[in-house]
């Protein structure tokens, strides 16, 4: 395993660049208006795409080199340009009515943070690594799940709700990136264009939800249709 | 314990007492030139409180002795708390052994306890309204400021600011890890509570979003002027905390020679000015908010505490 004999400046570079990306999943859950969303999720998927490079250069595997451009390009180009097209066809720039105030959606984050700490400390305990770069990884990659659900859960636009699916799947990236850094290239591949499918099939169904029902908001769809 | 630590003592002491108002000068001059407007000059906190030594004191009919005492237990506070931390020397000096960073914590609170207290003293509705304010403000910063406590001990197994300012100088690894770079930030936050310059604070003093100005509006004379160096003296203090301990750990007498000090001194004036271009800079660019968004500063500065402490468990 790569993490287990890393040397110390390798070791506090992927810290810091999973750290600022936690934080960057803070600024999502705490700012009001869905651009910023929008540019958070940016800045956090080049981290990744720069957490992949370096893990590729300490690791020597080259073949991380590609999955850092094309997480460069998908994640921190494509995806948050078919996004933000939506939102400006939508003319939504913020949740109107908020289920959870930002600064309780930060506190409530930052608990969430100190369970994913409680929970990988245990399991790097099992591993018999504890203190590691290993268990910074894990409660980056859990706290990251946790903060999407949070998302998904205490927002109700749509456009809310696939940035809270993407902070998720970012979350899982990232730490499959220092936990397991041989995956094999293709199953990369697939998720990516996973994604940009996933984004794809949100624009058509927000051009639905507006004809059929004059709102993207989820607090509207009460009752069932056939 | 030598006859020149105490000098040093005392010296550091009066370092803070006569050295405060010329930083909220520094400040306020900063802001008016950051608008493009003249400024009264930095030397304006100095006749501000002149004139006000020179003023008839009012007293309202309502007030009893705890109108009285605030002022001058706000002043004796702010006079204790340079006796525990680094500002001229990096080494401790006698007394300083009184408390650490919890205890220094503690006065500085007592000064703002008892000047709310003394809002609520003479029964007037603005005093009623500023200590409320303060005090839902408090409520949340408290909490945070105890976290970040915590998380400096964390860092350095110490409480003691000596301790810490030597680990930082020491060792760089520790000064640019995560868990140091985001207790700046939070730290950050909490200054700019403390200091009334977040966003909900306004600029301009005397209305009705006042919070700090609204306790102290039935002060006149002296007394205010006790209070109004008081709250330059508790900026003061915070600064060097934030820059000796935290941000800026160089640049401290090491052996405590008249040269040392002197520079000190010095280097001290400069990293308050660098910290005060941050603090114009937030001031200025970030729009004011209405008062009910407090929180949202206070919850990011909480966040960043307790993502400093998880990263001090990993390090």
């Amino acid at each position: 395993m790569l993490t287990a004999h890393l040397n110390p400046l390798a070791a506090s570079l992927f810290s810091l660049i999973a750290i600022a990306s936690l934080l960057l999943a803070f600024v999502m859950l705490g700012s009001r208006w869905l651009r910023h969303y929008l540019y958070a999720f940016a800045a956090e998927s080049w981290l990744i795409g720069i957490l992949s490079a370096a893990v590729g250069f300490y690791g020597n595997y080259p073949e991380l080199y590609l999955i850092a451009i094309l997480t460069v390009v998908f994640r921190g180009g494509l995806l948050p340009y078919l996004i933000f097209r939506i939102i400006r066809r939508l003319h939504v720039s913020r949740e109107v009515h908020e289920i959870l105030q930002p600064s309780s959606g930060l506190v409530i984050g930052a608990l969430a943070v100190i369970f994913a700490l409680g929970v990988s400390s245990r399991i790097g305990a099992e591993l018999g690594m504890s203190g590691t770069v290993v268990v910074l990884a894990l409660t980056v990659m859990l706290s990251m799940k946790l903060l999407g659900f949070l998302m998904l859960a205490a927002r109700h636009e749509a456009l809310s709700h696939i940035l809270g699916l993407l902070v998720l799947e970012n979350g899982i990236f990232l730490g499959a990136q220092i936990l397991v850094p041989g995956m094999p290239l293709l199953i990369e591949i697939v998720i990516l264009f996973d994604l940009l499918i996933v984004v794809a099939c949100f624009g058509l169904l927000v051009q639905y939800l507006m004809t059929h029902v004059g709102t993207t908001s989820s607090l509207e769809l009460r009752r069932l249709v056939g | 314990m030598s006859g020149r630590d105490i000098v040093l003592q005392v010296a550091q002491v009066l370092a803070v007492l006569l050295l405060a108002p010329l930083i909220q000068g520094i400040i306020l001059q900063f802001e008016e030139r950051v608008q493009r407007a003249q400024g009264p000059g930095i030397f304006q906190p100095y006749r501000d409180l002149w004139k006000l030594f020179h003023k008839q004191l009012v007293v309202p009919e309502t007030a009893s002795w705890l109108y009285w005492t605030a002022p001058v237990v706000a002043f004796t506070a702010m006079l204790t708390v340079p006796i525990l931390i680094p500002v001229l020397t990096n080494y401790p000096l006698p007394l300083s052994d009184m408390g650490d960073i919890l205890g220094g914590g503690l006065i500085l609170t007592l000064g703002s306890f008892m000047i709310t207290l003394a809002g609520l003293d003479t029964a007037s509705a603005y005093g009623g309204i500023g200590s409320s304010r303060a005090v839902m403000v408090a409520i949340l910063a408290e909490p945070t400021l105890i976290l970040v406590f915590v998380g400096i001990t964390l860092l350095a197994k110490a409480m003691l600011p000596f301790v810490v300012n030597h680990l930082l100088v020491a060792q760089p690894a520790v000064y640019w890890s995560p868990a140091h770079l985001f207790l700046v930030a939070a730290f950050f936050v909490l200054l700019l509570v403390e200091t009334d310059r977040l966003p909900i604070h306004s600029p301009t003093h005397i209305e009705v979003y006042m919070i700090d100005e609204g306790r102290i509006l039935e002060y006149s004379g002296p007394l205010l002027a006790l209070l109004r160096w008081a709250s330059t003296m508790k900026q003061f203090i915070l600064y060097t905390i934030f820059c000796n301990v935290l941000l800026l750990p160089w640049g401290l007498s090491y052996l405590g020679t008249a040269l040392g000090v002197t520079g000190s001194t010095l280097a001290l004036l400069g990293k308050f000015v660098l910290v005060a271009c941050a603090v114009v800079f937030v001031d200025t660019a970030q729009s004011r908010l209405r008062f009910y968004r407090y929180q949202e500063p206070l919850a990011a500065s909480f966040l960043l505490a307790v993502l400093s402490i998880i990263s001090t468990q990993l390090a």
